[in-house]
């Protein structure tokens, strides 16, 4: 582990670039702010055991990304586990279309254009929090990490077929969210 | 307003009010935490680190005197109780010594005859079962894997 003085000066120069970015990933991903602390935390400090190839890196933001959203997705498979040990009926039940699938509902031109940008934030991540978490996670890779389909199938291991029903649950569940705040007073 | 939106409509939608979101701020303390972290494992020493941060002839060292002991331990069944009886006598007499050298060296004792009483087929032959059991079961258990928890049409981990 590198450790001298003028390293770790730039080190912060470097997490105080990214750490909104890296926090708003973990945070995004796993609908709450105490673990996305500590994955934030995480991934910095590996970022720092290699500090010395990221510094001259123009990938590094990517990297970090990468290694937030691994994070993130391993503390989410890990809790799951821990409290589907607990509640494998209650699950199950919950499982069928939380979402309400089977209507359509209008959809506007815009959404939230008259909030600050500030607002809106803090609309779409209420929104985030209120969905199941294996639709919140999907809709985050997809709209906000950019993954693909097949890439979040692939990452999750799960079926093609399952990406998009959660995504398209998942949006059909966050558009009434959104547009009930996104009421002009 | 449209009444009966296609999926893509509100795709197009959403992708567009979610990726114009700024980020969020991460909290002021984020960076406190990440630094005290880093200076309370720059002040550990190093053999409380993980073995890759351990100096070089640290490492080394441990890796030599690690195979010396397997290899001694393979070749002598009672070396333990010899070297523990040979520290006796190189240094002051210490009686706790005693019985864990008389231990140590009676079940080293038993253990070699027992290895020198073994035919080396007998001996072969086990081990040549040992690998292809192995072998066996660690495919049995990749299969299984495979098919129970990684099968991407059950869907079980995002379920």
């Amino acid at each position: 582990m590198t450790s001298e003085p003028s390293h770790s000066a730039e080190f912060t120069t470097f997490m105080r670039a990214y750490q909104d970015m890296v926090f708003s990933t973990a945070a995004r991903l796993t609908g709450s702010d105490a673990p996305a602390q500590d994955i934030a935390q995480e991934a910095f400090l590996k970022a720092y055991e290699n500090f010395t190839q990221l510094r001259t890196s123009p990938t590094a933001g990517g990297w970090l990304k990468t290694v937030t959203t691994n994070l993130a997705l391993n503390h989410l498979t890990r809790y799951r586990k821990r409290w589907r040990f607990f509640s494998e009926l209650k699950a199950e039940e919950t499982e069928e279309d939380p979402a309400g699938l089977g209507v359509d509902p209008p959809v506007p031109d815009a959404l939230l254009d008259h909030l600050s940008s500030e607002q809106r934030c803090a609309v779409v991540d209420e929104a985030l929090r209120r969905l199941p978490e294996h639709q919140r996670v999907v809709l985050v890779l997809y709209h906000f990490e950019e993954f693909s389909y097949q890439q979040i199938a692939a990452r999750l291991h799960v079926s093609l077929a399952k990406v998009k029903t959660d995504i398209r649950r998942a949006r059909a569940a966050l558009l009434p969210m959104l547009m009930s705040a996104g009421v002009a007073p | 307003m449209k009444d009966h939106p296609s999926e893509t409509e509100l795709e197009r939608l959403l992708d567009r009010t979610l990726r114009a979101l700024p980020l969020r701020r991460a909290p002021p303390t984020l960076e406190s935490r990440v630094l005290g972290e880093l200076e309370r494992r720059a002040a550990q020493p190093w053999w409380r680190r993980s073995f890759s941060h351990w100096p070089l002839f640290a490492r080394l060292g441990f890796v030599v005197t690690a195979a010396a002991l397997a290899g001694l331990a393979l070749l002598g069944g009672s070396w333990p109780g010899t070297a523990l009886q040979s520290l006796q006598v190189a240094g002051p007499a210490s009686t706790w010594l005693q019985p864990a050298a008389a231990i140590t060296g009676a079940a080293g004792s038993v253990a070699a005859s027992l290895v020198n009483s073994i035919p080396q087929t007998w001996i072969d032959l086990g081990l040549g079962a040992a690998v292809v059991l192995y072998a066996t079961l660690f495919g049995l258990g990749a299969a299984a894997y495979r098919m129970l928890y990684l099968q991407p049409q059950s869907g079980r981990e995002f379920q």
